[in-house]
């Protein structure tokens, strides 16, 4: 229990931290942002006002405390390019990033988690071999060419196979399903099968550490086959160490994620903040990075919390993962 | 249950770690296997339990209860482990599910191997564990939160709940301390004696052996040196390998009378 | 001195006998070579168009064809293997520097210091590094200093969370104990006796951050974030072959194919490398010594 309420206090302590961090970096731009985001044409009026409506003739101090009085009172500031809510812009997106990222990370686990399994099961040499090289070479491609090679595969128009969308998003949205859920299809892949490549090296390794434990040996002893004793023993004692690293994994695919969005043409957070970032759109950016971040440290939180959760013998210790346990 | 070992030959990665053994175990014996560390006296144990490591070669034969064990396929094996055949591990703390609260561990053969309601496993459990002189309380426990002495004592009821045929015990005392090595002892004794079933006794300490066999065989680099009746091997070791083991149980057996005296 | 040398000859001896090992040597070796050749010749120059040879298919003048203004393609990837080997370079100083301070810190004697330093990396750990290097772009723009920036970050954080354990075996052991006792200075009894043993694990890490910075290049600088548009790297020629994928998708391939491969080559090296300095899976190592 004293764990759980120092990480809460520690997750508290880090959005105070993580807030101040990106106003900071945010202000140190060089140069005149207003000047920047309203282009070389605009008059000294139109200048004054930006910089009114961006907040930049206040104080830092200043600046910040109404930044941070809007976040709490869930008003997230308004984007001075697009002149919409940035609240408004922010959950429109994500609702065809955050079944994305799920979608991935679905696919990763369906890949990995087998696959790996497979790798610490099979007792055929050869075959062993072929698993080492699927979980190195699919590791090793780039989201970007992934998703390429999946839209000169299967993209209906330009792709061999002519399957499948790979261009943009239903404008019904989720109101369309079936035809949402296609136009993620390919972009899911693209990201899941990398990520997928990496679960499956972890599993093998956590698992296979796990299968020549005495822990393995007894579940044998008792009367398990060494497959059932492997699917129910040893990834269940390799689970905690699975849980911190598919975290991971979960937040190294994002850079996929936002790079496939583009790709495909999706209207995601990914696009959004490459955009606003691109305006210099002080005010929407801010807020954005922030949030996406602070989402991050949350489902850090949850990953130590369960990790945690799985293991009864660290129910009373104090420290964080990774402990070293005799 | 008897067991017949006859050109027992176990080779990892080129290796021999274990030559042309061959042992006999009669029904409702205890035999032992003593050897020091390294001997390859666990391989046998982990042969005869069909746990060896995938890259391990195995020649000759194994039988239990008219069963070849050697090439035969993993379900075969399990069907015999646990059911026919238990195994009481060297280190508890390791062997344990550290997961697995005490009632899933010592009812997991029953689970595996009977089709009983949960409330007759719960009572099958409950009286092993008067067996082994547990308290209904350490039943919800896991493991890292019982003693030494209590892990092995929940290893060996693990073992012996489906009262098996015959027992394989692989350093079960190395781990714990002298006086609770000779408590373990005399349980697993009594309890293999009191269900009729046969033991294989692993160790490396003719002291703890002369307590729980009978009759024994001497490993050496993963040969039989010498075997016979246990009082006999302990009283006139033909070879230098159990001349020293024998020395080395000498010096432990003396200190511990002088602790007994205390 | 002379023990070392005999030390790295038998490791590397060891690396070549597997064909792993191998072939990624002979990768690396090839980029090395390539990024070094590439700063006094590349078959055409960089700035060198012809706009009546757009999208060239591979040809005996162009070996892998010329982009979307007539460029040389061949020539683009040459000049790109050294940004990116400068950048995987440099990646891997950082990581290695930040990681190896925090697990400094969580190994620590102070135990209110080194638990709070496991908490705030188990925190910040979670935070993707796409969010950082975006967040840093902003004030300092597109440049291969962000990349190497956020890369560093996020894999010092994951190299100090999955070292501390063998760390902190090696700092609880009795001649850690003994070498404190007899007056070593704290940095000393870190880098000869506490970072040795995390060697193996170390090596892999590093050069899987080495590949993973590579992946993340070609990400980043897509989304605008990463090398300048002037710039050549393996991202840039990915990222201007995919705007005409549709009118000649061969073009994508060359440029992916170099980042898998070298990536495969920076996985198996840490894989060979680990096997070939640890005396447990390395006998001739054993003998050696």
């Amino acid at each position: 229990m004293r764990f759980v309420c120092r990480r809460l206090l520690l997750f508290a302590g880090a959005l105070v931290g993580l807030s101040l961090l990106v106003f900071a970096l945010l202000r140190i731009l060089p140069g005149d942002v207003a000047a920047v985001v309203a282009g070389t044409n605009a008059t000294a009026e139109q200048l004054a006002s930006l910089r009114s409506q961006m907040g930049l003739d206040k104080s830092y101090a200043a600046q910040y405390g109404d930044w941070i009085v809007g976040l709490l009172h869930g008003d997230l500031g308004t984007s001075v390019v697009s002149g919409k809510a940035v609240a408004a812009q922010v959950s429109s997106h994500a609702s065809v990033t955050f079944p994305l990222i799920v979608f991935s990370l679905l696919i990763a686990l369906a890949i990995g988690l087998p696959l790996g399994c497979a790798a610490v099961l099979t007792r055929n040499a050869r075959l062993r071999g072929v698993f080492h090289v699927i979980a190195i070479v699919a590791g090793a491609v780039p989201a970007l060419w992934g998703g390429l090679l999946l839209i000169l595969l299967f993209s209906k128009g330009s792709g061999l196979l002519g399957l499948l969308p790979s261009q943009g998003f239903p404008d019904a949205g989720w109101s369309a399903p079936l035809s949402a859920l296609a136009a993620l299809m390919l972009p899911a892949l693209a990201t899941g099968i990398t990520a997928g490549a990496s679960i499956m090296r972890y599993t093998r390794a956590a698992v296979g550490d796990v299968a020549s434990s005495q822990a393995v040996d007894m579940a044998m002893a008792c009367g398990m086959t060494r497959r059932q004793a492997v699917l129910r023993v040893a990834l269940r004692l390799a689970t905690p160490q699975l849980v911190s690293v598919i975290g991971l994994t979960f937040a190294q695919m994002v850079t996929g994620v936002m790079v496939v969005e583009n790709l495909f043409a999706l209207p995601g957070l990914g696009s959004m903040l490459v955009t606003d970032v691109g305006n210099r759109d002080l005010v929407a950016v801010q807020s954005e990075l922030f949030l996406l971040a602070a989402f991050f440290l949350f489902l850090g939180l949850l990953v130590d919390l369960l990790h945690r959760a799985l293991d009864p013998r660290l129910k009373n210790a104090t420290v964080g993962s990774g402990e070293v346990l005799a | 249950m008897s067991a017949t070992i006859r050109d027992l030959n176990i080779s990892i990665g080129g290796r021999t770690i274990v030559g042309d053994v061959d042992m006999d175990i009669a029904d409702g014996e205890r035999v032992g296997l003593i050897g020091s560390s390294g001997s390859g006296k666990s391989m046998i144990a982990k042969a005869m339990m069909g746990l060896l490591p995938a890259t391990a070669r195995v020649g000759g034969s194994i039988e239990m209860g008219g069963r070849q064990v050697v090439d035969a396929s993993d379900i075969d094996i399990a069907d015999l482990r646990g059911r026919y055949v238990g195994m009481v591990f060297q280190n508890p703390a390791a062997a344990l599910n550290p997961v697995m609260t005490v009632a899933q561990q010592v009812g997991l053969p029953l689970y595996l191997h009977y089709d009983l309601t949960s409330a007759e496993r719960t009572e099958r459990v409950g009286a092993m564990l008067a067996k082994v002189g547990l308290d209904e309380d350490v039943l919800p426990k896991y493991p890292h939160e019982l003693s030494g002495g209590q892990q092995q004592r929940v290893g060996i009821a693990t073992a012996l709940v489906t009262s098996p045929h015959l027992i394989i015990a692989d350093e079960p005392t190395t781990a714990l301390d002298s006086i609770t090595q000779r408590r373990i002892v005399d349980l697993l004794t009594s309890l293999v004696d009191g269900a009729g079933a046969s033991m294989l006794f692993i160790t490396h300490d003719f002291a703890v052996l002369h307590r729980a066999t009978t009759r024994c065989y001497v490993l050496e680099h993963g040969g039989i040196v010498e075997s016979g009746a246990t009082a006999d091997v302990l009283s006139s070791p033909q070879t230098g390998q159990a001349r020293r083991l024998v020395e080395a149980a000498r010096k432990l057996s003396l200190a511990a009378k002088e602790t007994d005296h205390v | 001195m002379n023990g070392r040398i005999r030390t790295l000859r038998i490791v590397a001896r060891s690396m070549w006998r597997r064909a792993s090992g191998r072939y990624a040597l002979v990768v690396m070796g090839l980029w090395l070579l390539v990024s070094a050749v590439s700063l006094v010749w590349t078959p055409y120059s960089l700035l060198a168009t012809d706009g009546f040879d757009t999208w060239g298919s591979p040809s005996s003048s162009h070996l892998l064809g010329t982009d979307g203004v007539g460029a040389d393609v061949l020539s683009w990837l040459m000049a790109g293997s050294r940004t990116n080997l400068v950048i995987a370079v440099l990646t891997v100083v950082v990581a290695a520097a930040f990681g190896l301070l925090l697990v400094a810190a969580m190994v620590s004697c102070n135990s209110a210091f080194s638990s709070a330093s496991v908490v705030v990396v188990d925190a910040l750990i979670s935070i993707p590094t796409v969010l950082v290097a975006l967040i840093l772009s902003v004030p300092f723009g597109a440049s291969a200093a962000v990349i190497v920036a956020a890369c560093g970050f996020a894999y010092g954080l994951n190299l100090a969370r999955i070292l501390r354990p063998s760390a902190l075996l090696a700092a609880r052991s009795a001649y850690v104990e003994s070498a404190i006792w007899s007056g070593a200075s704290p940095i000393r009894v870190f880098f000869t006796h506490i970072m040795p043993n995390t060697l193996p694990v170390l090596s892999v890490q590093l050069s899987m951050s080495a590949g993973t910075s590579l992946l993340a290049e070609a990400g980043l600088t897509y989304l605008g974030v990463g090398v300048g548009s002037g710039v050549p790297s393996w991202g840039h020629s990915l990222t201007t072959s995919v705007r005409f994928i549709s009118i000649y998708p061969l073009a994508v391939v060359w440029p992916g194919l170099v980042v898998t491969l070298v990536v495969i080559a920076l996985n198996l090296f840490g894989d060979t490398l680990r096997d070939a300095i640890d005396p447990l899976t390395n006998p001739a190592l054993r003998e050696a010594a």
